[in-house]
């Protein structure tokens, strides 16, 4: 490969200033080419065309599952678009290391830390590329050139504490510090500032411009859309695996953008339902986990399917294992079926009311992958299906058929360990495990993450079904259109907090997203509660 | 994004060409085969081997190691490991003889079980409640238990003169050793535990997937801290039937039985990892075990290579169980 390679001996000429200026053989950074890639059931980027200019700061905007994240895993060189080209500087991109990637002069910061927890800030700042002499860590050479970029970022972090005991806004600023240190001409970032506090997102959009002034281009993703129209140059919009459009950033507004992100769909209000009755099962007041969610107030009813809608990080997850006992910190007051009752402190204590979650990981928080589909039907309630203690196996058998019917899944199928299931018959397992219960609550989260058209019609043909027979349902979902198509109301939150509580007939895809970014004002912050 | 994160899966094929299901069936039944081999071979050698006097010999000389390997398979399905074992083997031997002494047998034997499920308990407590590593915890335990028999006994032996005694671990039936018939027994009742009631269906549950188990409402520290207890009095017994076979017991009786116990499940093709494994698989672990140390009598080999093609088989069990469960996933 023929890149320019900023590493090495140049560093040493950089020292008096840690991030150096460059030299560019091309003022085009990267130039991606009719990108696609496709994953099992989904089309997940179509014909991306793409260009970042050396020095600029490019916004790239969209809805959750608009292809983001596929895209800069790939130009990351974490996976290989199925077709299309990559150039970075001139140069084609290869697919097999990301040490090469990192050669090819990208950093990239991902939304999940990658931080070491047990290992020092400087260990973390260093990984990868710890700077050595004839094998032995040169760690003079760490702490100097540490100490440097933490003054040039204005950071005040020890280097020799854990990355665990930082706070996850520092940890995140030791991340950006690691991705600084490797001094690439490419930084991708992806929802930076999510975990930061004002103070640091300060610190942060300052160190952004002297990157971009010392000609590091910068990809820039945010849900926080005041924030991309401030810092970029231009800004590019995603909608289902297409970029949109790409303009300089003073050609767009707020409204612009989020109706460049939802376009022209109209969400079909036709199909609306309600049949929600009036009878209560549940009401949660004053709801809070410290430090994640607070002032939580709703009502659930009988029959209902209440949606939550919120970005990822808003506390939709923690909303729900609040609810179904897995999170002993929770406060609240609950009323079920009109009784007052203590909030459910153990998981075992909400199945007992009739409360159960579906989790949104599966692999590892709702299967036990190595066993047979049956055995994960039957595992929350096993004594349904045992005479004393001994299991009835055909009554196990019979039960499992009925489940399978019910759900869509091929009963042939229930003797193959759930390890070699596809994602949609893990999810049927999952809400079969439940429905073999009988539960009056059923939470759902992310049900139909990365499962394909058909089974999710399958799923949701079930979970109505349920919900008509009385049951009631609280659905998170990142996919905005299928809270709205199945809510009878929709709870939108955001950063912990109620925003509000919409009535089905009045909730649109773009009314959430205003409501979420906030373009509509903060008037309905409280949380009215109907 | 969304769709990135959980891929599904290629779905199995519903039938497979028995070529193409080989490398499964081997994974699976490839044990059986290595025991028939070796059964084969034995038995051509010297066909004394499958007599009936030796085959109950055999029996009841492995009846202690054999009824802890029941125990143990429980453990570490749940993906556990208690490594006490061999202390508390000593421990309960000691009790129970230096019971025996005065009281009637069966007073010793429970006795011994009792300290057996104590010292049990109080593995599983630390392990399953107070959640330290369970390595960790019964090498500590061990340690606790060793010196407790050491002041116990102040290092001496413990006789017991008392023919009853003996009853329990060389008394036989028609030939057939009590102890042997108990371990059959414990095989096949502790087989059936866990391979049709709620109690074994959970043990799989909570091995394969803890976080899973939890949140389907299972007791999971309970049933993590029920497979050590089971194990103290699965040693509890061993201690008795070894004190009864020696009239005798000490502090230190046999230390490298730790390693008989574990050999036999793992050998067995049950996980280390947890939530994989059976009672069959320990049985057949067990068999093999016994008929590596009783054949190389039986051949008239120098006990001297015993430990050698010992090793050797146990470590050619693991890689092949190893190397096939990768290529199974691979494809």
């Amino acid at each position: 490969m023929v890149i320019e390679q900023v590493n090495g001996n140049e560093l040493a000429a950089r020292r008096t200033a840690p991030v150096g200026k460059r030299d560019f053989d091309s003022t085009v950074a990267i130039r991606v080419r009719n990108v696609s890639k496709s994953f099992p059931g989904v089309q997940a980027l179509r014909g991306i065309n793409f260009e970042l200019l050396s020095g600029e700061v490019h916004g790239l905007v969209g809805a959750n599952g608009a292809g983001k994240s596929t895209f800069i895993r790939m130009l990351s060189g974490a996976s290989q678009p199925d077709t299309g080209e990559i150039e970075i500087q001139g140069s084609p991109l290869l697919f097999d290391d990301p040490r090469l990637q990192c050669d090819a002069g990208i950093a990239a910061i991902y939304q999940e830390l990658t931080i070491i927890p047990e290992m020092s800030v400087l260990s973390n700042a260093f990984l990868g590329q710890v700077p050595s002499r004839f094998g032995i860590t040169d760690r003079k050479r760490m702490l100097r050139r540490f100490g440097e970029l933490s003054q040039w970022m204005g950071l005040n972090i020890p280097p020799d504490v854990n990355a665990g005991t930082l706070s996850v806004a520092n940890q995140q600023m030791v991340e950006i510090l690691r991705a600084v240190q490797t001094d690439q001409n490419v930084l991708i970032m992806d929802e930076p500032t999510a975990p930061l506090g004002p103070y640091e997102r300060d610190r942060l959009y300052k160190l952004i411009g002297r990157l971009k002034e010392s000609g590091v281009a910068i990809i820039f993703i945010s849900h926080d859309l005041d924030e991309v129209l401030n810092l970029s140059d231009r800004v590019s919009v995603m909608r289902e695996g297409l970029l949109l459009e790409t303009r300089a950033a003073a050609k767009w507004t707020k409204d612009t953008l989020v109706q460049a992100m939802l376009g022209d769909v109209q969400i079909v209000p036709g199909k609306k339902r309600n049949h929600a009755t009036d009878e209560e099962l549940l009401r949660v007041s004053n709801l809070a986990l410290p430090g994640r969610l607070s002032g939580l107030s709703f009502g659930l009813h009988r029959g209902e399917i209440l949606g939550v809608a919120g970005l990822v990080g808003a506390g939709r997850t923690e909303l729900l294992r609040c609810i179904a006992g897995a999170e002993p910190a929770a406060q609240g007051s609950m009323r079920l079926a009109g009784a007052e009752c203590a909030w459910p402190q153990t998981v075992r204590d909400a199945i007992k009311r009739g409360i159960v979650l579906a989790p949104e990981d599966r692999k590892h928080q709702g299967l036990v992958l190595s066993r047979s589909s049956l055995s994960n039907l039957m595992l929350a309630d096993l004594h349904a299906v045992a005479a004393g203690a001994v299991i009835d196996r055909g009554k196990t058998r019979a039960q499992g058929e009925a489940l399978a019917r019910q759900l869509g899944f091929n009963s042939k199928r229930l003797d193959t360990e759930a390890l070699n299931l596809s994602g949609g018959n893990q999810q049927k397992l999952v809400l079969g495990k439940w429905l073999n219960r009988k539960p009056r609550i059923l939470l759902l989260d992310e049900p139909t993450r990365g499962i394909d058209l058909g089974a999710k019609q399958e799923i949701f043909q079930a979970i109505r079904r349920l919900s008509d027979d009385g049951m009631g349902v609280i659905l998170v979902s990142s996919d905005l259109e299928e809270v709205i198509e199945h809510a009878d109301r929709v709870l939108v939150m955001a950063r912990g907090r109620q925003i509000d509580l919409l009535d089905g007939r009045g909730a649109t895809v773009e009314r959430i997203l205003n409501l979420i970014f906030a373009v509509e004002g903060r008037a309905n912050e409280s949380g009215a509660d109907r | 994004m969304s769709e990135v994160n959980a891929l599904p899966a290629p779905p199995a094929p519903l039938t497979a060409s028995w070529r193409a299901q080989l490398p499964t069936l081997i994974r699976i039944y490839g044990i059986i085969l290595t025991l028939v081999l070796l059964l084969a071979v034995v038995t051509i050698g010297n066909p004394a081997f499958i007599s009936p006097q030796n085959v109950f010999n055999m029996a009841s000389q492995w009846a202690p190691a054999g009824i802890m390997a029941v125990g143990m398979t429980f453990v570490i399905l749940t993906g556990g490991f208690d490594l006490s074992v061999a202390s508390a083997y000593s421990l309960c031997a000691v009790v129970a003889a230096y019971v025996g002494q005065t009281h009637a047998p069966a007073v010793a034997f429970i006795a011994a079980i009792a300290v057996g499920l104590l010292f049990g308990l109080f593995n599983g407590i630390l392990v399953a409640v107070v959640r330290i590593n369970p390595f960790i915890t019964t090498v500590g335990s061990g340690f606790i238990i060793n010196g407790v028999a050491l002041v116990m006994t102040q290092n001496a032996a413990f006789l017991v003169d008392n023919e009853s005694f003996g009853v329990l671990g060389a008394g036989r039936w028609h030939g057939m050793p009590y102890s042997g018939m108990l371990l059959m027994l414990f095989l096949l009742v502790f087989g059936f535990v866990l391979a049709r009631t709620i109690y074994g269906e959970a043990i799989y549950a909570v091995g394969g997937n803890y976080e899973a188990s939890r949140l389907s409402g299972i007791r999971v520290r309970a049933v993590v801290a029920s497979t050590y207890v089971l194990m103290g009095g699965c040693v509890g017994l061993a201690g008795s039937i070894a004190a009864s076979q020696l009239s005798s017991a000490q502090a230190n009786l046999d230390p490298g039985i730790i390693f008989d116990v574990l050999t036999i499940v793992v050998v067995g093709g049950t996980s280390l990892s947890g939530g994989s494994g059976a009672m069959w698989r320990t049985a057949v672990g067990l068999v093999i075990i016994a008929t590596i140390s009783n054949g190389f009598v039986l051949l008239d080999i120098s006990p001297y290579y015993q430990s050698i093609i010992k090793g050797s088989i146990i470590v050619a069990a693991l890689a092949l169980d190893t190397g096939l469960t990768r290529l199974v996933r691979v494809k």
